[in-house]
């Protein structure tokens, strides 16, 4: 029963701190993008799965109701996830679920956030009543995270520098990224203003406008596609709990246990050698080394060896977020999907500019809430020999 | 398609306002239910899916908090929906046709009672640029629509009444039901209009609770249940979003979604014998009778949500109750039905039946 | 005929309020502040103390134990450095976010940390926590200030 699925079609949009577009008009910009690769009408399209972070960043409440007609919904059956940051990934593993199950044979998997409409900072710190008023918000969360991660692993401090240097200087390869400084210097992220100990302004995420959209199908269909698919060959996701005594967030298991699933549907157990590029959920640098080791492609706490090494950088063995990643735009509803068509537009030697050469095989991979929500997709050239 | 039944029900009172428990409180106690009913541990469950929404619990991220409920420890196979937790049990039937677990949790927890004025609430469900500056009030779309209904002459107040009076009458028997009682339709026809033709009890009072199903495949269905209900088919649609766009007295998504969920069951809603509709107006009740083909069932025997609507957990429950008529051998063959939008923009709906397919 | 400029933007206030519940575990946990009362609680499943203690835990799904009094001092196990204006801020940044593992508790609680400077603070640095005065104290975590160096050398 089971067939091999892949990517035929991805769609984006341009990102920017504020696109004077409707939310619709951003959403219909990747839709016709992916609609427009695979060579396909709304009408082919048998179910449509929306990604989107939390209603109250821009207001907007059950958006998949506004966005029935910019998404060629009417008709169609829809479904709206939400895992936090991971979202994108666990949309677009979801519709992939749909093709297998045997509800659909084209999924159209959106993904979009209009952080200009709302606060998104706010948003992440209003004090609930009881609690301290601590004013940290995401990066206060994360900061701390970080901090143990360096004094577990003994990382030199330009880890992080080094890794913003890369992604930044990626993005300017990427025409639909936010943020594109093609001359930055390592120099230039030390000296920018310190956000929260050890964190560093051009170390963080921005918030941006964007979208993206992708299609997903089955092997029968993908034989029609006018452009390369991108196969898939393993996805999973994984969730864990929060709050309990003795977590470690800096190395989750539903982190290694996400990752470990996908790479044995894929039949990969040398990550680091067989995965050419990784488009991973980097929203602060430092998250680089920590991802690279909790999804397996460093050993624990010598993940930073490999920024290190140069071995992350767009010309280097193992190139990270040649797109530009998370630093280089963050519209938060998307991003999980971004790092997955990304890796998806790799593999299908469809990446313009910013296309790593002979990849073959890809890592997309998306994280939410506090590091309790991983999702990770394994993609790549060849059309996998027996269904994952 | 893999057989897959649903083998457990449980619910938790729908109450006016719950001021003691928070989320993960009110749903742990309504999942051991479900669990222990079936005879399972938590470490069973292969898949976890759930459905809520921001907005009700004031809060970004909100259902991260219901996730202490479920104990994600070790590592667990979960998502969850902003929507409905109906549409939570249609990936949860989704992700048992992949062959990868047997057993998944679907849970949903709505807590209608949190926001202080639904009016500032429920508006931002519509097209941001231009329908929502007009904030229309909260009923005010469903008000609409039933005005429709009764121009067309497909419904009358009195009509209404009678809708009401039966399900709040069905209601005294429903310990979960949020309110019941016996008023006759003079009583009903008495009180003023809040957005007419509606009166305040044609409108589904919000209320909080929390709802659980599990659902089993194949053999595992049979192991876990007596009678298990089995979902013969499934399917869900969406209208345009433009109340002024479509004609507000028919129901296209919901009649193509039944037709749909027909095809893959072998039966269609005209043959259940149950029916439970997620009406959170009285006027949708015939509307989608209509829309469903629905003939000889018995409607919102629960009452439904004119009894009690625990915001997105109404949907579930309807599915619930459903599966529970046949579980109990009440019923044959059984539909449910569960909606959001304004005037019955997205519908899903459910064909259960007491044989596998 | 000129047309008008297009609109661009249009400005649409939302403003929602919202009953918050903090729960039954929670609330005993709050009424315990207070009075200046740190309260913890133990599950009987994985022996895992809490603080604070939710009501049950949210690994074995078990009632936690009854409640026990903790002092409140315990040890920055990490922190961060709040370096920029922010909404929602008391004090004006730099401060430190810490996560404090209170001695006797498996869990860490989140808060700030002052009377020190931030660069030196550090991990493994001994805390305690400051209460605010009488006409201060309520159900809520605010009822202590902040957190401060046990050891007035190491501020």
């Amino acid at each position: 029963m089971s067939t091999p699925l892949a990517v035929i079609g991805v769609g984006q949009s341009r990102q920017a701190k504020r696109r004077e577009v409707t939310i619709g008009a951003l959403v219909r910009e990747a839709v016709d993008g992916a609609l427009a690769d695979a060579e396909l009408g709304f009408a082919d399209i048998d179910a449509v799965v929306l990604s989107k972070t939390p209603d109250l960043f821009d207001g907007v409440m059950n958006p998949e109701l506004y966005l029935a007609d910019a998404m060629g919904a009417v008709g169609l059956p829809v479904t709206r996830v939400f895992t936090g940051g991971s979202v994108g990934g666990h949309a677009a593993i979801f519709g992939a679920h749909l093709v297998t199950a045997g509800l659909a044979r084209r999924v159209l998997v959106v993904a979009y956030s209009k952080e200009s409409e709302g606060n998104f900072t706010w948003a992440l710190s209003r004090a609930l009543p009881f609690s301290a008023h601590l004013g940290a918000g995401a990066g206060g969360h994360f900061a701390p995270v970080i901090r143990e991660y360096i004094r577990r692993s003994g990382a030199p401090e330009h880890i992080g520098w080094q890794v913003a240097v890369n992604h930044r200087r990626n993005a300017a390869r990427n025409p639909y990224a936010h943020i594109r400084r093609a001359g930055i210097t390592l120099d230039e992220v030390r000296d920018s203003p310190v956000l929260w100990d050890p964190i560093r302004y051009l170390e963080s995420c921005p918030s941006s406008d964007g979208s993206c959209a992708v299609v997903i199908t089955d092997a029968a269909h993908a034989a029609h596609a006018p452009n390369p698919p991108a196969w898939i060959h393993g996805l999973a996701w994984r969730t864990e709990t929060g709050h309990f005594a003795g977590r470690d967030e800096v190395n989750p298991r539903a982190g290694r246990d996400c990752a470990a699933d996908a790479y044995r549907q894929a039949g990969i157990t040398d990550p680091a050698r067989e995965v050419d590029v990784a488009e991973l959920y980097i929203p602060y640098s430092w998250y680089e080394p920590i991802w690279l080791e909790n999804i397996g492609l460093a050993e624990e706490h010598r993940g930073w060896r490999l920024v290190d090494a140069g071995r992350t950088a767009f010309d280097g063995d193992l190139p990270v977020n040649p797109s530009g990643g998370v630093l280089s735009g963050n519209p938060t509803g998307a991003t999980g999907l971004l790092r997955f068509a990304e890796a998806a537009l790799q593999v299908r030697g469809m990446a313009g500019e910013h296309q790593v050469a002979g990849a073959r095989r890809a890592i997309g991979h998306a994280m939410g809430g506090a590091s309790q929500f991983h999702a990770l997709w394994v993609v790549g050239r060849e059309r996998p020999e027996v269904a994952r | 398609m893999r057989d897959v039944a649903v083998v457990s029900f449980a619910q938790s009172p729908c109450v006016p306002a719950n001021r003691d428990d928070d989320m993960a409180e009110i749903v742990l106690p309504v999942l051991r239910d479900a669990l222990d009913a079936a005879g399972l541990g938590r470490d069973d469950v292969d898949f976890f899916a759930s459905g809520s929404h921001d907005f009700f619990e004031g809060r970004t991220f909100s259902y991260i908090e219901s996730l202490d409920a479920v104990g994600a420890w070790p590592p667990i196979s979960e998502s969850h929906v902003e929507m409905d937790a109906a549409w939570a049990f249609a990936e949860a039937w989704a992700w048992l046709q992949l062959g990868e677990g047997e057993i998944a949790l679907v849970y949903g927890i709505g807590r209608g009672s949190l926001p202080a004025d639904l009016d500032q609430v429920l508006p931002a469900q519509l097209d941001p640029y231009l329908l929502a500056p007009l904030r229309p009030h909260r009923d005010a779309l469903a008000g609409l629509q039933a005005a429709a209904m009764v121009d067309a002459g497909l419904t009358s107040e009195r009509q209404l009444a009678e809708v009401v009076a039966r399900c709040l009458a069905a209601a005294t028997a429903n310990p979960a039901a949020q309110t019941s009682g016996r008023p006759s339709v003079a009583e009903l026809l008495a009180a003023p209009y809040v957005a007419s033709p509606l009166r305040a009890h044609d409108v589904a009072p919000f209320g909080d609770a929390a709802a659980v199903v599990v659902l089993a495949a194949g053999p595992a269905a049979r192991r876990l249940a007596e009678r298990p209900a089995w979902v013969r088919g499934l399917d869900h649609r969406m209208d345009t979003h433009y109340p002024g766009a479509r004609d507000l007295t028919r129901c296209d998504s919901a009649q193509l979604a039944g037709a749909r969920a027909a095809e893959l069951a072998g039966f269609a809603a005209a043959d259940a014998e149950v029916a439970e509709l997620h009406t959170e107006y009285s006027h949708q009740e015939a509307l989608l009778v209509t829309a469903l083909g629905l003939e000889k069932a018995q409607l919102n025997p629960s009452g439904g949500p004119l009894a009690g609507r625990p915001a997105t957990a109404t949907g579930l429950v309807r599915l619930g109750e459903a599966a529970r008529r046949i579980m109990d051998g009440g019923a044959e063959r059984a539909v449910a039905h569960a909606t959001n939008g304004p005037a019955l923009q997205h519908n899903l709906v459910c064909l259960l039946a007491g044989e596998p397919g | 005929m000129k047309l008008p400029e297009p609109v661009t933007t249009m400005a649409s206030p939302l403003r929602m309020e919202y009953t918050y519940v903090a729960g039954a575990g929670r609330s005993v946990f709050l009424r315990a502040l207070a009075e200046r009362r740190m309260l913890a609680r133990r599950c009987p499943g994985c022996a895992q103390v809490y603080l604070p203690p939710p009501e049950f835990c949210s690994r074995c799904l078990r009632p936690l134990g009854a409640p026990f009094e903790l002092d409140g001092r315990g040890v920055v196990s990490t922190f961060c450095v709040v370096n920029f204006p922010f909404p929602g801020q008391v004090y004006e940044p730099p401060y430190v976010v810490a996560h404090i593992r209170i001695d006797g508790a498996d869990t860490r609680l989140m808060h700030l940390v002052r009377e020190v400077a931030p660069e030196r603070v550090r991990i493994g640095l001994r805390v305690e926590p400051v209460w605010v005065a009488d006409h201060e104290l309520a159900t809520s975590m605010t009822s202590i200030r902040y957190y401060r160096p046990v050891e007035p050398a190491d501020a």
